[in-house]
């Protein structure tokens, strides 16, 4: 059994240590400079890194420190799609800039390649870098110029093809495309539009591509995600997602999002343990991760670092049971 | 106060330096509450001056004792832990309460009356009193206790009930219940409904609901519902495309809109005519009796300058529209 973090994780330690939220206060007030700033960034993706490290995950992200929202480094990296104002992210009390549409979407990269590369070079862990997929991005954007949705959903899935290339030589793990807009029914394709799209998709890179469901009905999706190498589910949200992923085997690794990323409350891990061991049987233990259920950003410091720890304890006590 | 076009603010103001480093201070325990509260009463003076300054007609008290809408609450009322902070969007962070215990009053019961009243004593125009609504109260904690989010969200409608019932003792012409979640679940929104219900039940004052950066088309018109005389909206950062929204239903005869007419989360300071083309919009869906103009929400995230220079616009605008349309 594998394990992993899935998404952000909180800028600001659960002690003392580097702030970003204090360090962007104390740049706003003129008492450090861009070098401090950049710097205490930096030291920040270092911190969430080693907590990974820590407790000995297999793969994460780098906690998206440098990142203002999921879209922030498409809208830095493609040209004419630019960040709007404030929307709810989903049912979180949490804010996204919405992307806009104001031209021809142009890939043009250069933003979240370095910021790969840097978290690749500090990392002991397997690094992935999460993106927002074609259908949640179609569906959470403002389009003020195509005014024909095939034709901006054909751009939008041939620039994250490219987004997606120019990740191919940072060193990174893999690449993984969030679809919460299919989860919770904010985009609505068919399955066999979402097949095709993603069989497109993913055919196009040779780096490693899994596809996250998060905060809806995973159960439903699985079908369309044959060609990825790992499809991760929110069974927080999803219970019975489980029962469908133990009806058959299904061709990707699977991911199992069963610490709630939104609960102060820490699961048990026997509990835990029970649940994934017969994914474990029935995939193979390299086929089976764990995960929160969502990036863990919407909780507290120290309660993400918690849940972070319970996966090193949950490892470890499958390790024990050969699991 | 006119009697059309009545302008006013949502609730917070950016706290003044000498207060935010009293309030790290007093969190080191390097200064006692009375200590703090005499910064806390120095910067409530500065916001209500510079409202009657630019003319409102609505004032609040600028929320300067408050460090977050529902963590105020929580941090004043039983039931509630505290949490290290949580990101809500940008630099901005809040301490997201868990609930552990069944929530109660104690010893805190009108608790918001001290603020108003010290406001209002700075001054004859009407100051707001200001609550957070059970539902968003709810859904911007964590909850450990309670089965489920109606449980819970009920139980905090009594307390803010009390909350707002003890404001219209004290004298508050308007009391302001917010309500940013709404949105948030749509299948809940008749939840939040019966919620609110309980808070205003039995108040004659004039009751409002601030509501902001949600999907207002996937709760309208249910929306109208909600039991408060005023819906206090964000429109300026979604472009005025709101009032597209409302022209599509009849707006409600004992309904009034508070709209808002500038973006409090954009350093831009807006043009008075982009402004003025806002409340137009507005006015052709909404008798100008019942429309009110504010910003989009609390103004604490931009500095004091651009705090005043964007009421400064709205005001210039709703004059010059008052002026051209000939308007009282």
């Amino acid at each position: 059994m594998k394990t992993s973090t899935i998404g952000a994780y909180p800028k600001i330690p659960a002690g003392s240590g580097p702030s970003v939220r204090s360090a962007i206060q104390r740049f706003e007030h003129g008492t450090i400079g861009p070098r401090a700033l950049y710097d205490t960034y930096h030291a920040v993706v270092q911190r969430t890194l080693a907590i990974a490290a820590e407790a000995s995950l297999d793969a994460t992200t780098d906690g998206q420190i440098r990142w203002y929202d999921c879209f922030d480094p498409l809208c830095r990296d493609i040209e004419n799609l630019a960040a709007g104002g404030l929307l709810r992210w989903f049912d979180n009390n949490f804010y996204y800039r919405h992307p806009i549409v104001t031209g021809r979407l142009q890939f043009q990269g250069g933003t979240l390649a370095a910021w790969a590369r840097e978290a690749v070079g500090a990392s002991a862990v397997p690094l992935t870098v999460a993106l927002p997929g074609p259908f949640t991005v179609q569906a959470l954007s403002e389009d003020r110029s195509y005014h024909n949705v095939p034709k901006l959903f054909g751009d939008i899935v041939e620039v994250l093809q490219l987004e997606a290339a120019s990740l191919a030589g940072t060193g990174i793990f893999e690449v993984q495309w969030d679809e919460p807009a299919l989860a919770v029914g904010a985009a609505s394709p068919s399955l066999e539009e979402a097949r095709q799209v993603y069989r497109d998709l993913l055919s196009a890179n040779t780096v490693r591509q899994s596809v996250a469901l998060y905060w809806g009905t995973c159960s439903s999706w699985l079908l369309a995600f044959e060609a990825a190498d790992r499809v991760s589910v929110d069974a927080v949200t999803d219970r019975g997602v489980l029962t469908m992923l133990a009806r058959e085997r299904y061709p990707f690794e699977i991911g199992l999002g069963l610490l709630d990323a939104r609960d102060v409350r820490l699961e048990d891990p026997t509990e835990l343990a029970h649940t994934v061991e017969p994914f474990a049987a029935q995939y193979g233990t390299d086929c089976v991760w764990v995960h929160p259920s969502a990036g863990l950003e919407l909780l507290p410091p120290d309660r993400a670092a918690q849940k972070v720890g319970l996966l090193h304890t949950l490892k470890h006590i499958l390790e024990e049971e050969g699991a | 106060m006119a009697k059309t076009l009545n302008t006013t603010s949502v609730g917070s103001f950016p706290k003044p330096a000498s207060l935010m480093e009293a309030r790290t201070r007093y969190r080191r325990q390097e200064i006692s509450s009375a200590v703090l509260r005499v910064e806390e009463q120095e910067a409530t003076r500065a916001v209500v001056r510079l409202q009657e300054d630019l003319g409102l007609d609505i004032l609040v008290h600028g929320e300067m004792e408050r460090g977050d809408m529902v963590a105020y609450f929580a941090e004043n009322w039983e039931g509630f832990g505290r949490s290290l902070p949580v990101r809500s969007y940008g630099n901005r962070y809040y301490m997201k309460p868990i609930v552990e215990g069944p929530v109660g009053l104690g010893q805190a019961a009108g608790f918001t009356v001290q603020s108003w009243n010290q406001a209002r004593a700075l001054t004859n125009k009407p100051v707001k009193g200001m609550l957070t609504g059970p539902y968003t109260i709810c859904d911007w904690s964590f909850n450990t206790h309670y089965r489920d989010r109606r449980a819970l969200t009920l139980a905090l409608a009594e307390l803010v009930h009390e909350e707002a019932q003890a404001l219209e003792d004290a004298g508050a012409q308007y009391i302001q219940i917010d309500e940013p979640a709404i949105s948030t679940r749509p299948e809940e929104i008749g939840l939040a409904i019966e919620a609110m219900g309980i808070v205003t039940r039995g108040l004659s004052v004039g009751t409002i609901s601030h509501i902001c950066y949600g999907e207002f088309e996937r709760i309208y018109p249910a929306l109208l519902d909600l039991p408060v005389r005023q819906l206090d909206l964000e429109a300026a950062n979604g472009h005025f495309a709101l009032i597209d929204l409302i022209a599509r239903y009849p707006w409600p005869v004992d309904k009034e809109l508070a709209l808002g007419v500038v973006d409090v989360h954009s350093h831009r300071l807006e043009s008075v005519d982009e402004v003025k083309a806002g409340i137009r919009k507005a006015l052709e869906v909404i008798p100008a009796e019942r429309l009110f103009i504010d910003p989009d929400c609390g103004l604490k995230t931009r500095t004091w300058e651009e705090a005043r220079q964007k009421l400064q616009v709205m005001v210039s605008a709703v004059r010059q529209v008052r002026e051209e349309e000939g308007l009282a």
